[in-house]
């Protein structure tokens, strides 16, 4: 269970990424090795939901942290905690590969961004333990109407635009915009009460 | 209802990347006005999009690919430090220009700093992916020249790998000793779902164990052009090279029977 590698607070885990991150402009092979061990789990899990395939999941994966590796300066811890910024750069990437594959590659040629962009942390993600938030993650969405929980899997998953979601659910684009939405501030409540 | 609540209430699917282009089109131009509650919206949006990588299923990644990446990592930690000045030195002269009049331009107003700051750094993190992007075409490209090299320079041995089955099509070799090995096939079938073809390089010695090298799979219209770069034993040591279906992931040692076999004459 991947959760389990996720055992530290978010105070001390944040700054530790930070600090190994940090360390990697040095060229440390171990501090990269406990990025890896750190994160990899939930990264892969991530980009083979998305790609389905587990050999280029892989080759993503491994693009992924290579990047990591050789441009470490682009993370700024100022600008947000790190693990949302890996995965936001992961889901990316993995959108990327998979737009190659799709029709949709011109959309998300326009909007897709190489690193992702800044990430603001509210109030209580600092005392939220990442093993409870994920957990609570995998409630609240299991919570959620099957469509609009489909919905959000193929917007977040996927990368489908609203049209794209009301073509592929037959359902009215107005209803799959507000599902889309209030099952996002659903998540935020959920994720805030859990503090 | 006001113009500024219609943007909030788009700004979660903008983070989740579901606005249609004339939707996101209309946000964007309103962000670029200044609006600070929304950026600030969208930021926020952006951690709560995150979150949503633990609703993924689990799954491990294998071995083979911690091994690659610390193989890699460290050969490139012991070479050089990489310099970033030489990234910085390829950003095109128009967007530092860009930079440096949004520079200047803050001067005029805190807030507007605030704002620019940001423009700024997505600036150069668009001309560093676009440089990553440049980076990755020149390696495909150079891959590309090599390949060719291999197939025409006379030097290169080729290597018929017969299929173990009459319906499997054959595959071909090309090895050049300094250039490296070129492995081709045409309407190869995928391999089982969590499988992946591998290449083995079996050594002359007596009782030698066969020699693991790349994993891959077939294009989708059954094709297959795999170089590689260094294999793992020199071209007098082996006498023969094989493929077999492993886990993804590939294998140090084969777990099933040669797909194909082809021996160096």
């Amino acid at each position: 269970m991947f959760l389990a590698a996720l055992t530290y607070t978010d105070d001390r885990g944040v700054s530790l990424d930070a600090a190994l991150v940090h360390r990697l402009l040095q060229r440390d092979v171990n501090a990269f090795e406990q990025l890896y061990d750190r994160h990899s789990r939930i990264v892969y899990a991530l980009v083979l939901r998305i790609l389905q395939q587990a050999g280029t999941a892989e080759e993503v994966v491994q693009d992924i942290f290579l990047q990591l590796w050789r441009n470490a300066q682009r993370y700024d811890e100022s600008r947000g905690p790190f693990v949302p910024w890996l995965l936001t750069l992961a889901r990316n990437r993995a959108l990327d590969t998979l737009r190659l594959k799709s029709e949709r590659q011109r959309r998300r040629e326009e909007q897709t961004e190489e690193l992702p962009p800044v990430v603001s942390a509210p109030e209580f993600e600092k005392s939220l333990d990442l093993k409870r938030r994920a957990e609570r993650v995998r409630e609240l969405m299991t919570s959620l109407q099957p469509q609009q929980k489909r919905a959000i899997e193929l917007a977040y998953f996927e990368g489908m635009s609203h049209t794209e979601i009301a073509a592929a659910l037959k359902e009215p684009l107005g209803t799959v915009k507000s599902w889309i939405r209030n099952g996002l501030l659903r998540l935020k409540e959920g994720l805030q009460a859990t503090t | 209802m006001s113009n500024a609540d219609t943007f909030r209430e788009m700004v979660e699917a903008y983070a989740l990347g579901a606005l249609d282009t004339d939707e996101r089109v209309a946000l964007e131009a309103h962000l670029a006005s200044g609006c600070a509650d929304c950026m600030k919206a969208i930021e926020e949006a952006r951690w709560l999009v995150s979150q949503l990588a633990y609703y993924a299923p689990d799954a491990v990644p294998s071995d083979m690919l911690k091994g690659r990446l610390m193989q890699t990592v460290r050969a490139e930690a012991k070479a050089a430090p990489i310099s970033t000045s030489s990234a910085k030195s390829t950003i095109p002269v128009w967007m530092w220009a860009g930079v440096a009049a949004l520079l200047v331009f803050s001067i005029y107003s805190a807030w507007t700093a605030r704002l620019l700051e940001r423009q700024t750094r997505e600036v150069n993190e668009r001309a560093a992916a676009e440089l990553r992007q440049l980076q990755q075409t020149n390696q495909e490209l150079l891959a590309a020249k090599r390949e060719a090299m291999i197939l025409t320079d006379p030097a290169s041995v080729k290597i018929a790998l017969a299929p173990s089955g009459k319906d499997m099509p054959s595959l071909e070799a090309m090895w050049h000793s300094q250039l490296g090995l070129c492995v081709m096939g045409h309407k190869v079938p995928m391999p089982g779902s969590h499988r992946v073809l591998q290449l083995w390089l079996i050594p002359k010695a007596q009782g030698a164990k066969p020699m693991p090298s790349v994993t891959f799979w077939p294009e989708p219209d059954g094709r297959i052009a795999k170089l590689v770069m260094d294999p793992p034993e020199a071209m007098q040591e082996v006498k023969a090279l094989a493929v077999t279906e492993e886990p993804s992931g590939g294998s140090p040692q084969p777990t099933s029977a040669p797909m194909w076999v082809g021996g160096l004459s």
